[in-house]
């Protein structure tokens, strides 16, 4: 389902990054582990094709992602790639529930209202779906987070760092509902952190 | 803020621009309608220009009188097709009262809206404007005050009675009280005596006798003109006729030649005047035109000015806003759809500056009317869009288009990846 061969990155200032090999099946879960500027976020970007690789090969379900233009690229993310990131990215001025949606209205106009109501009343985000986004707690914005990652049904879900501005118990909390809602969807999850507290969630792992 | 402000820019430029272009078109439309129907104005000697206001456009003082003998003989000249005498005198609250003929109400195309038109003196058809200002109804009565502006010399001997109120027509009928000529000559042949103080009016005068100028006010030395060679130029007029003077006469012409030659016989072979009002006009616009070009490049320039900061504070509001459009890059949407978004919300800004724009523009045509009209009896109309205006709105809207545009060229180089791991 993910396979990624002699991927490599180059940084304009001359950083480069040489990624081990990842292949992972259908559904299947990954936590790369890793300390703080080994390129962690670089192979998340890589995978989910906002960044383009300088050398190496990467397919997600069959498509080679490196040789897409950036027109089918951008497609094939808003259908196929679910990004939660490490710094809480929506629209200003959208609630909640219009963030949502967003989210949902590209590229395939799915607008899943029942999708969108059971997934937030599963992450707790039915009470605030009229407020702004700016008005949420830390953890409110993590569950948004996730929801945005996964309302529109990917096949791949990236998450990066999504438990370190989170206490022990909101850590397993949030693990738990990632893994359930990629679970529910039957898509591949893709964790990287250099939080140890998730090691034990994972069966594989990969180390960077 | 700063979107607010350049919207609040546009909007006063595109309101300068859509009130100097409707001011100009429209004063310039009335002048051509009230110039039309007269190819040649003859009065007394002094100003072209003040003779055409004050007897075609009816807001200057006259120049003077003339003697009708005199015209008589002009109007039999072969080119004249038709020629209409006004004469001047006496005013209704400041509305004034024109001596002339029934050929005067339809060469203005004037219809009557009830009434019949004057058959006797001290008849009266009245504009529309007046009749609804002062009120006047069929069978109206009022003395006349002397002169052309509202005074407390009233002439009591005689009343004017209102016998038609004319439909409005969008010329200077509309604000003038018409009467036979006979009503002007009979009010000022009982008062010839008393002094004068006001512009010139009419007056059933001896003549000969012109060192004693009864008619002595502020267009002295027109008059002094026209009185000094009376004498010789009309020697076998009829005795009746002779004595009796008119302030100008419209002329239409049969031939265009006649354009060109009478008025130079009769600037230089009578002590009359001819003046051209469209010549007249053409030179006053002349004058006026350099102000309206003036205030029009301003308001262009005005134009242009917003168009520029629009330009700059979308740029910065794109700079502002660019990790959401990032993340919808994330989302799905190409770099052709954001722009399209941008575009989108420019030209709503656009159309938004240029709607309010051209409603405060039009607002001001309406006070600007008012104004106007309690000065010159002139109105302005509302109207609604032109197509004019929709040029203008495709100017203002290409200016967004291009604006916006350039604003937007970053998002050609959005860098996703650093612009979403950045805090």
């Amino acid at each position: 389902m993910i396979k990624t061969e002699d991927l490599k990155f180059k940084y304009p200032s001359g950083e480069s990054f040489d990624f081990k090999n990842i292949d992972l099946k259908k559904k299947e879960h990954l936590l790369v582990l890793g300390p703080s500027g080994v390129g962690k976020t670089t192979l998340l970007h890589l995978l989910s094709g906002i960044l383009p690789a300088s050398r190496g090969k990467i397919t997600i379900d069959q498509t080679d992602i490196t040789s897409l233009d950036r027109r089918s690229l951008d497609r094939f993310r808003g259908q196929n790639i679910g990004l939660i990131f490490q710094q809480y990215h929506y629209v200003r001025s959208l609630t909640v529930e219009e963030n949502l949606k967003v989210r949902q209205q590209y590229p395939k106009k799915l607008k899943d209202q029942e999708r969108r109501h059971a997934l937030c009343e599963r992450l707790g985000l039915t009470p605030l779906m009229d407020k702004f986004v700016f008005n949420l707690s830390q953890g409110q914005k993590q569950r948004l987070a996730i929801a945005l990652g996964l309302i529109h049904q990917p096949k791949v879900v990236l998450a990066d760092e999504p438990t370190s501005n989170l206490d022990d118990i909101n850590c397993s909390k949030v693990i738990a509902l990632l893994q359930e809602e990629a679970r529910l969807c039957g898509s591949n999850l893709v964790i990287i952190t250099h939080d140890q507290r998730i090691k034990e969630h994972f069966n594989s792992h990969l180390l960077l | 803020m700063s979107l607010i402000f350049n919207v609040l820019l546009l909007v006063l430029s595109v309101s300068l621009v859509t009130f100097i272009l409707q001011l100009s078109q429209q004063i310039n439309g009335q002048l051509e309608k009230n110039i039309a129907p007269v190819d040649m104005v003859i009065g007394a000697k002094g100003s072209p220009l003040q003779l055409v206001l004050s007897s075609v456009l009816h807001i200057d003082s006259p120049t003077g009188n003339i003697p009708l003998g005199e015209v008589q003989k002009i109007q039999k000249h072969p080119f004249i097709k038709s020629a209409i005498p006004l004469c001047y005198g006496d005013n209704h609250q400041g509305y004034r009262i024109v001596g002339s003929k029934a050929s005067f109400i339809a060469a203005y195309q004037g219809e009557l809206e009830s009434g019949k038109i004057f058959q006797k003196s001290f008849e009266v058809v009245a504009g529309s404007n007046v009749a609804q200002k002062l009120n006047l109804q069929m069978g109206s009565t009022f003395y006349s005050s002397h002169g052309l502006i509202a005074s407390a010399d009233v002439h009591k001997e005689h009343q004017f009675r209102v016998v038609g109120i004319l439909k409005p027509t969008a010329t200077v009928l509309d604000k003038l009280l018409i009467t036979p000529m006979e009503s002007v000559w009979e009010t000022h042949h009982h008062t010839e005596a008393e002094p004068d103080n006001t512009a010139s009016h009419p007056s059933h005068h001896n003549s000969h006798s012109n060192e004693e100028h009864p008619d002595h006010h502020q267009d002295e030395s027109h008059e002094e003109d026209a009185h000094e060679h009376e004498t010789e130029d009309h020697p076998d007029s009829e005795e009746s006729e002779m004595d009796l003077e008119i302030t100008a006469l419209l002329v239409k012409f049969k031939n265009p030649v006649g354009l060109v030659q009478l008025p130079r016989f009769i600037n230089e072979k009578t002590n009359m005047q001819a003046a051209l009002p469209r010549l007249e006009i053409q030179r006053l616009e002349g004058f006026l035109g350099v102000g309206v070009k003036t205030v029009n490049s301003i308001a262009l320039a005005v134009l242009l000015v917003s168009g520029l900061s629009i330009l700059l504070s979308l740029a910065r509001a794109i700079r502002e806003r660019r990790q959401e459009l990032a993340l919808l890059r994330t989302y799905g949407l190409s770099t052709q759809k954001l722009l399209y978004m941008i575009l989108l919300e420019g030209l709503f800004l656009a159309v938004l500056g240029y709607v309010l724009g051209w409603i405060i523009g039009r607002a001001a045509i309406g006070i600007a009317s008012s104004q106007l009209e309690s000065t010159f009896g002139y109105g302005l109309k509302v109207t609604g869009p032109e197509i004019i205006d929709f040029k203008l709105l495709g100017a203002t809207l290409l200016i967004a288009l291009i604006a916006t545009m350039l604003a937007s060229t970053s998002i050609f180089k959005l860098n996703i990846s650093k612009i979403l791991s950045d805090d």
